[in-house]
Formats: structure tokens, C-alpha cells, sequence
């Protein structure tokens, strides 16, 4: 998530001495990311990346927090001038003139919705522009400005990070005039509401929503209101609504509905509970400064679960441990109170006290190193290697990376390409090479049809690849080497390497490189696999196993023979009875034969060279003719 | 014998042919050296030998004087045009997937450290890619928006199957298969569903992971630091981000200066295009969490480790040759994209 503030609305907050450029410099080492600093008019707009935890430092009362702390330990003065938290309480509130003429009957159905539910009636209300600070600071964040109320409702949010909003009173009061009815409850599946930009969005069900009492819902809470019960130019009487909600409950009706405010992106992180009174507080004082509102209502604050201190003990020698080097105990104090935390000393240990809008982040000691090493700077840190230690990978693993890595080089320079394709694959190329879909694990939540079932074999994608690039190139090799994954009962699927090959030459060509392969692992002997064919395309797969098992480092030696080779060819007419495999498996009853060349092939004649010695002496032309006259039939 | 005109007759032949006769004039069987030779044997005895080493000394001239004639012709010789310009014979080229190359590097780069690369199921339990990583259930990563689930029957321990979302699922696998020490790096095809520009359905992860006593945030950085420098260059430089991840605390974004602009963030007094201020973000990374080392059976009182987490087509595009704007042309086997590695 990121926020955009800028440099002026941060100094409302912080008094420091560092330029916009060294906020930059030091908060993207020690806190959150400063992606970007623009200049506009006499102001600087930062970009602020927010991690994804520290949804408290997304405002610029949180990077004024983060600010104060970090700064001074890059050498820049730095301090809150201001805490709204402190400042703006429930309490002054109270204290204020004010007339109760206006009620809110709130009905919360459910505990796990919202942790917090903080209301206000004001009255008097006088629609116009917002002062032009507000303007020009909405707009350097890139939020649309509208009127003087919704401008304040945004504007509380990236002041002082929790989303508030603002209802019409008067289009949801009930026939007195004097009352309006907010029942808070999950939503039915199917059930509608128009939201504030006008487009109707069809609930699926268990959203929180607010309803008025006479079924209409007027709010999909926490994320937009409705537009039933919106702000405009004849708007007299307001609700100042500030509430923090079940994050998950938010995230899941944002991710189904589509609907994306940045408010949602607040809301389902998790906000402090807290920061509501504030939040409250400071809206009404902007409200009746810049549309001359009146308080026309008691307050309303249902909070059933308040914040209870939390704490958090560890030792010192803790921060060394994980840090790797010695910080002195007054530095990890120094940062740690400067942070919001309480410390107490008992001798080695320490005590902290996390702040409350610390509360959902700093659970364990670890949380503490942090915040420690974090403001102490990670660059501070020397560079070193990690202790050697004896490991050693399993002879599997070692196994499948070594020949895979062979394999691959080898199939480059025969010249084929290879191709990583996508372990998902379609139902169409399933159907098209007769397999059964349910042989095949299916993907519950795919986002397209081409990528629904995972592979059981290479060859659907490899045949896809040729198809794919006919046109673009007339010879085409591919191979890939990958996992297919094959179902298995009760289990997870077994992972199996497989090496698949596919040309769109000819049969020989793909016996051809595969029998080279052969070769070169030095395999002696192997079951040949099946090719298929497909349209113009020949195929090949094979689980990787089945080499790696084979496979030698070496082969094995031959002495080199000092006596005579006799070459000799001879013509064979091909029948299906006697085919090129007969004919070797006979010639090689010869005690003498070395090898078998194919020289030429017309029609169903076949020329072979054969080539004939004997290991302890020359052999005469006379005995290799004698062993290959063997041969006939 | 003094009158023999060789020298002549040899320095003006103007062909091989030429220069053959006149060898087989002086030196061939019946030729005059071997005709003196015999005309020897009508010499009185104690003259017999001078001579004969006269007449091996002009045989030996002859012969000298006839090489050099004839290399001399070569030179001169006018030859065909031989064009050497043109190309070598052709020899077929194939190709490796780009990512191989990159994935080879970095496994060599770690090798050189001891690390060893392992490999884990790609269909995974809820339990190893969740639970084990201290991402209880509700956790938004656990969502059908960022992780692909498979119709299959629930596991009574380990909850749904799914398609592994990232590598660290391997993390508690090893910490069961071995003990610290532990020294692992684990680059497998990882699963989101998200298809655009920017992002592939299936991609790769590389995780690494060392677990031993006393490991502490100066090694992680020393490590990383010495991976920047052996795949980027020498001249670059890491700095670490705070960042979140619920399998680490502390938790660190990583970023690597930026090769372009030398972290600067400026080339000429303009901004750089390629980065964000200098800096381009590499990997996240931290300390495992305590959770994860106790739930992977480690004691985290006597144990500590760092784990580190890349992309390797993200390494491989923040190199200066592989400039991509569309991630899915890795995937969708265009001949003409593959043939060019």
C-alpha cells in the first residue's frame, strides 16, 4: 500500500531540520519507503510505500512518529511538536457547548464486526469548498476534491490514518425527524446496494452492512457508503461516523466484490482501536471550523474490549545475539522509548510496554530486535559469511540437477531449443490427446481455461509448442525437462521429472538425437521408448529417472585392437520379418563383428557396412566373408 | 665439372614443371650428379674421395638451391581468389531457456559457500506453505485470491492441497528431513494466479536458508551481499529495508544499487529511468521466526538462522542483456524469443 503526504502536512507534526530529500534518505533505510519526492508549488509531495504491518504509520501523523524517532540517529534534529492522541480526547468533547436534540439508535447484531463504533450528530451544517490547504494537500495525495465535509473526511484519514464517514442525517431519519436507526449486521446473499459513485453492488453475503431500520441498507461498511445517504449541496444535518471493522470480514468483501477504496485497504489491515477518540475528536473540530457545524447529539462510543497494556520481557544480551554485534543498553532504551515504547530495567533484563498502536505488530522479543536494528540502522551492520558447515545434498537431488544440466546442454548443441511451458494445461488438450480429464488434478480457483489441470505428460505442450510456432521458423526442436504431476489416492500427486522431445522433421531424426543422448551419457544399453506421432510432429517422453539411474560419468574402456579391420557391405532386401533389428541380432552371433553402418536406403533395399576383427591376430577377408554369408535367411 | 650451369638454369625457371625436369636432369637416377658419381671410379684411389665430396656438396646445393626456387614460385604464384571473408560452415545452434542459465549461476554461486540445493513438492499441503511459515489460518496470502487450490480431498493434519505459492513451503520440509547445521538453497516453479505484464500463473522462487547456532543478521547480510557481487558485479552494493513477512522477524527488503545510474538515482543531472532512487528491489529476507524453527522441530533458544527469498526472472531481468516488457514471453515458447539463448 502507499500514501502520498507531503512535506508541509508532515511539519504540522514534526519539528526537524532535515530537508525533504534526507527524510527521504534516512525513513527508507530505518522505516517505511519513501519511493519518491516531487516537487509542487512551495511544498513536497512524498510517495510512501507502508509495510504491510505498520498500517499506523500510513498518515502523516505516522511518518511524523516514525520520523521523530529515526532522525536523530542519522544526525538530524527531530521531535513531535504535537500528539493528536494526546491532544484530542473524548473528554473536551463533552466539556463543549452543545445542544442534544438529535438521536442514534444503534443496534450492533453481532460481536465480531466492529471493535469499535464511534458516532456523532452535528447540525448547522454549510456546504462549500474546503479551505484551500485541505485542497491543495487532497490533491497532491490524489484524492478528488469535492465539498468542505467529504474533503474533511478524507482529509482525517490521511492525517491521522483512520478512515471516518459522513451521513446524511436527514436522508435516513425516521418520520420524527429527530432520530435515525443503524442496524449493523452481515448481509444477505444477493442483497444490493447502490454505492456512492453510483453502481449497484450485488452482496455476496456476510459483508457488513448498515441497514436504516426500514431495509434499506445505507452503508457497505468500511468500504463505500451508500448513495441513498450521501453528502450533497442541501445537506444540513450530518453523522460523523468513525468505526474500525473485522479486517478479514473488509478484505474478503473487497476481493469479491471488486470494490477497492482506499479506506477498504485501511480497514482490512487491522486499525488501533484507539486512534478513533482522536479521529472523532479532530473531525468535529475541523467540521465546525470549515462548514460551521454544531454538535447536535450525545456521543456515541461502543467499545466493548478496550485496550489493555501489553507487554513484552527479554534480556539484552538478546539484541546481540540476533544483531551480531554489542549494543549498549542506553541506545536499545533510546530507541525503543523513542519509538512510543515504556521500558523498566531489572539487571538483564528488560520490560517494554507496547504502545497501543503498536499493539497488533510487537508481539515477541524478535518484534523488539526490529525495532532496535532497524533505527540502529541495518548498515550499520558488518558484512560477514556464515560459518562454514558441513552439508551434504542428497545424492538424489545431486543426481537429477548433474544429468539434467547434461542433458540440456547436450540437446543445445544437436541444436534443439528448450522450452519451459506452464504446468497447467487445458480440458481442450487434454481432449485432443485422448487423455482422461480425470486423471488429472483440477485447479478449483483457475483464472483462465487454458491453465485448469496440471500435466500428467509433456507431450500436449510440447505438441502445442510446434503448432504454435509453424510459420514463424520451418525446422523446429524443442525439449523440456519437467515435473508432471500424477495423482495418487489420499496423497499428494507424485512429482516425476520427465524429458520430452518433440521435432517436426522425421522419425530418424528423433531416434537419432535420442540415440545420441544415449551416447553421450554413456548409457549402454535401453528400452527404446515409443515415438509418437501426431499430424507432422514425432514425440518422445521419458521419465528422467530412467537415464539418471543409467547414466555414467565414464564409459566403459576398450582396449584399442593393433589387428586388421575387415570392412564389408552387402545389400538386404527389408521384409517384416526380417527387419534391420533381425539382421543385427544375427550379425552379431559373429564372434569378429565390431559394428553395423546403414549406408543407404532405396525403397526396401538396405546397404550395411559391417566391420569384422579379431583381437588376437589379423582376420582374413576369407573369414569375415565366411561370418557374413551367416546373416542370410 | 667446374662448367655445370645449375645456378643459372635454376634461378630462371619460371614454373614447377621447369624446376621438376631440372631436378631430374642434375639429380634423377640418370641424371648428371649420379652420372659424376660414376665417372669417380676412373679416378685413382686417394683422389676418389675429395671428389666425392665435391660432388655431394653441388648434390646438396642442387637440392637446396631447388626447394627455394620452388617456395619462391609459390609465393608468386598467382592464385584463384580465395575469398576469406565469407562465413564459416554452418553449424546448428539450439538453445536453453534463458532462466536455465540464470538458474545454473546462482546454484554455482551458492555451491562456492556450501550450500546445497534441494527440491520440494511443487502440490503442496495448506500445513507447509501456511501453518509452517506462521501464517495461521484467515491470513491473507491463505486466500483464493493469492494461492491456486486443487479439488482434492482435505488432509486430515495438513488441510487443503495446493498449488505452493512460494518456495519457503520447502523450509519446514528440510528442517525435517535434516538437523543444523542447515545450508540449503530450494529453486522450484512457484503458483499465483495473476496473468498481466507483470505477472505469470507459474514462476520461480529461490529460497535460501541457513539454521545453526549463533547465525545473526551479519551473516544474512554478508551472504547476500556476496551473491549482489558475484551475479551483478563487484561494483555493486546491497541495503537492507524494513520490511514484513510472517515467517521472519526481523523482516528486510533488499535492495541492490542500481547498475545504470551506480545508485545515484541520477545520470547527468536527470533522473534514472531504470530505478527508484538508486535502488532496485531484490529479495525479501530476515531472521526465521521463532515459530517457524519450533514448528519445524528446532529449538529457537539454541538455534537461529536467516532465509532469503528471490525471483530468479527478476534477477534475470535486472541484468543490463534482458530487458523484457512482457513476463509472459518467457512462458508461451516462442521460437523466436527462446532461439536467442
Amino acid at each position: 500500500m502507499n500514501i502520498k503526504i507531503t512535506y508541509h502536512w508532515l511539519l504540522d507534526f514534526l519539528e526537524t531540520d532535515a530537508s525533504p530529500f534526507e527524510l527521504q534518505k534516512y525513513l527508507s533505510l530505518a522505516g517505511p519507503s519513501i519511493e519518491k519526492v516531487e516537487n509542487i508549488g512551495n511544498d513536497y509531495v512524498f510517495d510512501i510505500e507502508i509495510i504491510s504491518n505498520r498500517i499506523d504509520t500510513a498518515s502523516a501523523f505516522g511518518v511524523a512518529q516514525e520520523a521523530a524517532a529515526i532522525l536523530p540517529f542519522f544526525g538530524k534534529k527531530a521531535k513531535l511538536k504535537f500528539n493528536p492522541f494526546e491532544e484530542y480526547k473524548f473528554l473536551k468533547i463533552i466539556k463543549e457547548e452543545r445542544e442534544d436534540n438529535y438521536k442514534l439508535k444503534i443496534l450492533i447484531k453481532e460481536d465480531n464486526l466492529c471493535s469499535r463504533f464511534s458516532a456523532i450528530i452535528l447540525d448547522n451544517v454549510k456546504i462549500g469548498p474546503s479551505p484551500s490547504f485541505i485542497q491543495e494537500r487532497l490533491k497532491a495525495a490524489g484524492i478528488k476534491v469535492i465539498n468542505n465535509v467529504v474533503d474533511i473526511s478524507n482529509y482525517l484519514m490521511l492525517t491521522l490514518g483512520q478512515p471516518t464517514h459522513i451521513f446524511d442525517f436527514d436522508k435516513i431519519s425516521n418520520s420524527d425527524g429527530k432520530s435515525a436507526t443503524m442496524i449493523m449486521r452481515q448481509s444477505k446473499k444477493g442483497e444490493k446496494i447502490i454505492t456512492l459513485d453510483e453502481k449497484e453492488v450485488k452482496l455476496p453475503g456476510e459483508d457488513i452492512v448498515i441497514e436504516d431500520g426500514k431495509e434499506r441498507l445505507i452503508d457497505l461498511c468500511g468500504i463505500m457508503g451508500g448513495l441513498n445517504s450521501c453528502v450533497s449541496n442541501n445537506t444540513k444535518r450530518i453523522i460523523l461516523f468513525v468505526q474500525t471493522y473485522n479486517k478479514q470480514k473488509i478484505r474478503k468483501t473487497v476481493m469479491t466484490t471488486g470494490v477497492r477504496t482506499l479506506a477498504a485497504t485501511y480497514f482490512e489491515k487491522g486499525l488501533d482501536e484507539e486512534r478513533v477518540e482522536a479521529t472523532l475528536v479532530f473531525g468535529i473540530y475541523l467540521l465546525k471550523q470549515y462548514a460551521s457545524a454544531k454538535i447536535a447529539s450525545e456521543l456515541y462510543d461502543i467499545y466493548p474490549h478496550p485496550y489493555q497494556k501489553k507487554k513484552v520481557i527479554t534480556t539484552f544480551s538478546f539484541f546481540q545475539k540476533i544483531m551480531g554485534v554489542d549494543i549498549p543498553k542506553k541506545i536499545i532504551i533510546k530507541i525503543l522509548n523513542s519509538l512510543g515504547f515504556e521500558t523498566k530495567v531489572y539487571g538483564k533484563k528488560l520490560e517494554v510496554c507496547v504502545p497501543h498502536f503498536r499493539k497488533y505488530d510487537i508481539n515477541i522479543a524478535e518484534d523488539l530486535v526490529e525495532e532496535v536494528a532497524r533505527v540502529y540502522g541495518y548498515n550499520n551492520l558488518p558484512n560477514n559469511f556464515s560459518p562454514p558447515a558441513q552439508v551434504f545434498q542428497p545424492e538424489e537431488f545431486e543426481k537429477i540437477f548433474k544429468v539434467s544440466s547434461k542433458i540440456k546442454y547436450f540437446l543445445k548443441h544437436l541444436g534443439l531449443s528448450e522450452v519451459i511451458n506452464y504446468s497447467m494445461i487445458s480440458k481442450k488438450m487434454i481432449d485432443q490427446w485422448g487423455l482422461k480429464e480425470k486423471n488429472h488434478l483440477k485447479i478449483k480457483n483457475s483464472i483462465s481455461k487454458e491453465i485448469e489441470y496440471l500435466r500428467i505428460s509433456l507431450l500436449p505442450s510440447l505438441y502445442k509448442n510446434i503448432k504454435d510456432n509453424e510459420g514463424k521458423k520451418e525446422i523446429l526442436k524443442f525439449f523440456e525437462i519437467a515435473k508432471v504431476y500424477l495423482p495418487r489416492e489420499n496423497d499428494l500427486p507424485k512429482e516425476e521429472y520427465r524429458l520430452g522431445i518433440a521435432v517436426n522433421t522425421d522419425f530418424f531424426d528423433l531416434k537419432g538425437i535420442f540415440e545420441a543422448l544415449l551416447l553421450e551419457l554413456n548409457i549402454q544399453s535401453f528400452p527404446f521408448p515409443k515415438i509418437v506421432k501426431k499430424d507432422n510432429v514425432f514425440l518422445v517422453e521419458i521419465p528422467l529417472l530412467l537415464l539418471i539411474e543409467k547414466a555414467k560419468l565414464l564409459p566403459k574402456f576398450r582396449p584399442i585392437n593393433p589387428f586388421a579391420t575387415i570392412k564389408l557391405d552387402k545389400t538386404f532386401e527389408l521384409k517384416k520379418d526380417f527387419a534391420f533389428e533381425k539382421i543385427k541380432e544375427k550379425a552379431f552371433q559373429s564372434p569378429y563383428l565390431d559394428k553395423i553402418e546403414v549406408l543407404a536406403l532405396f525403397r526396401n533395399k538396405l546397404t550395411l557396412r559391417f566391420y569384422y576383427s579379431a583381437k588376437d591376430r589379423n582376420l582374413t577377408e576369407e573369414e569375415a566373408k565366411k561370418e557374413l554369408n551367416k546373416i542370410d535367411f | 665439372m667446374e662448367n655445370l650451369n645449375y645456378k643459372e638454369e635454376i634461378e630462371k625457371a619460371t614454373s614447377e614443371n621447369i624446376l621438376e625436369n631440372l631436378r631430374i636432369k642434375y639429380l634423377g637416377r640418370k641424371g648428371i650428379i649420379n652420372k659424376l658419381f660414376e665417372e669417380i671410379k676412373t679416378l685413382p684411389k686417394e683422389k676418389r674421395r675429395e671428389k666425392g665430396q665435391k660432388i655431394n656438396e653441388i648434390k646438396k646445393e642442387i637440392t637446396s638451391l631447388i626447394e627455394r626456387k620452388k617456395y619462391e614460385l609459390k609465393k608468386t604464384q598467382k592464385e584463384e581468389f580465395f575469398d576469406e571473408t565469407l562465413p564459416g560452415k554452418l553449424y546448428k545452434k539450439g538453445s536453453l531457456h534463458p532462466l536455465t542459465y540464470v538458474i545454473e549461476e546462482i546454484v554455482n554461486i551458492f555451491q562456492k559457500i556450501g550450500f546445497i540445493r534441494v527440491s520440494y513438492p511443487e502440490v503442496e499441503w495448506e500445513y507447509f506453505s501456511f501453518e509452517a511459515l506462521n501464517m495461521p489460518k484467515g491470513h491473507p496470502a491463505r486466500d483464493d485470491f493469492e494461492t491456486f487450490f486443487i479439488e482434492a480431498k482435505e488432509h486430515q493434519k495438513f488441510g487443503k492441497m495446493i498449488l505452493s505459492p512460494h518456495t519457503s513451503s520447502g523450509q519446514n520440509r528440510e528442517m525435517q528431513r535434516v538437523k543444523p547445521p542447515i545450508r540449503m538453497i530450494n529453486i522450484a516453479k512457484t503458483y499465483r494466479p495473476n496473468w498481466d505484464t507483470t505477472h505469470t500463473p507459474m514462476f520461480h522462487q529461490f529460497e535460501g536458508l541457513c539454521i545453526d547456532k549463533n547465525i545473526n543478521i551479519t551473516h544474512l547480510k554478508g551472504t547476500i551481499d556476496y551473491f549482489v557481487k558475484e551475479f551483478f558485479g563487484k561494483e555493486r552494493t546491497i541495503r537492507l529495508r524494513p520490511a514484513h513477512f510472517q515467517f521472519t522477524e526481523p523482516s528486510f527488503e533488499i535492495d541492490v544499487s542500481c547498475g545504470i545510474c551506480l545508485g545515484k538515482g541520477k545520470i547527468d543531472g536527470k533522473k534514472c529511468r531504470v530505478c527508484k532512487s538508486g535502488w532496485l528491489e531484490l529479495a525479501g529476507a530476515g531472521m526465521v521466526h521463532p515459530n517457524v524453527l519450533k514448528m519445524g522441530g528446532i529449538n529457537p533458544t539454541v538455534y537461529t538462522g536467516w532465509a532469503f527469498g528471490f525471483g530468479p526472472e527478476r534477477c534475470m531481468m535486472m541484468r543490463e542483456e534482458m530487458k523484457i516488457d512482457d513476463i509472459r514471453i518467457l512462458y508461451n515458447g516462442d521460437i523466436r524469443f527462446l532461439e536467442q539463448f
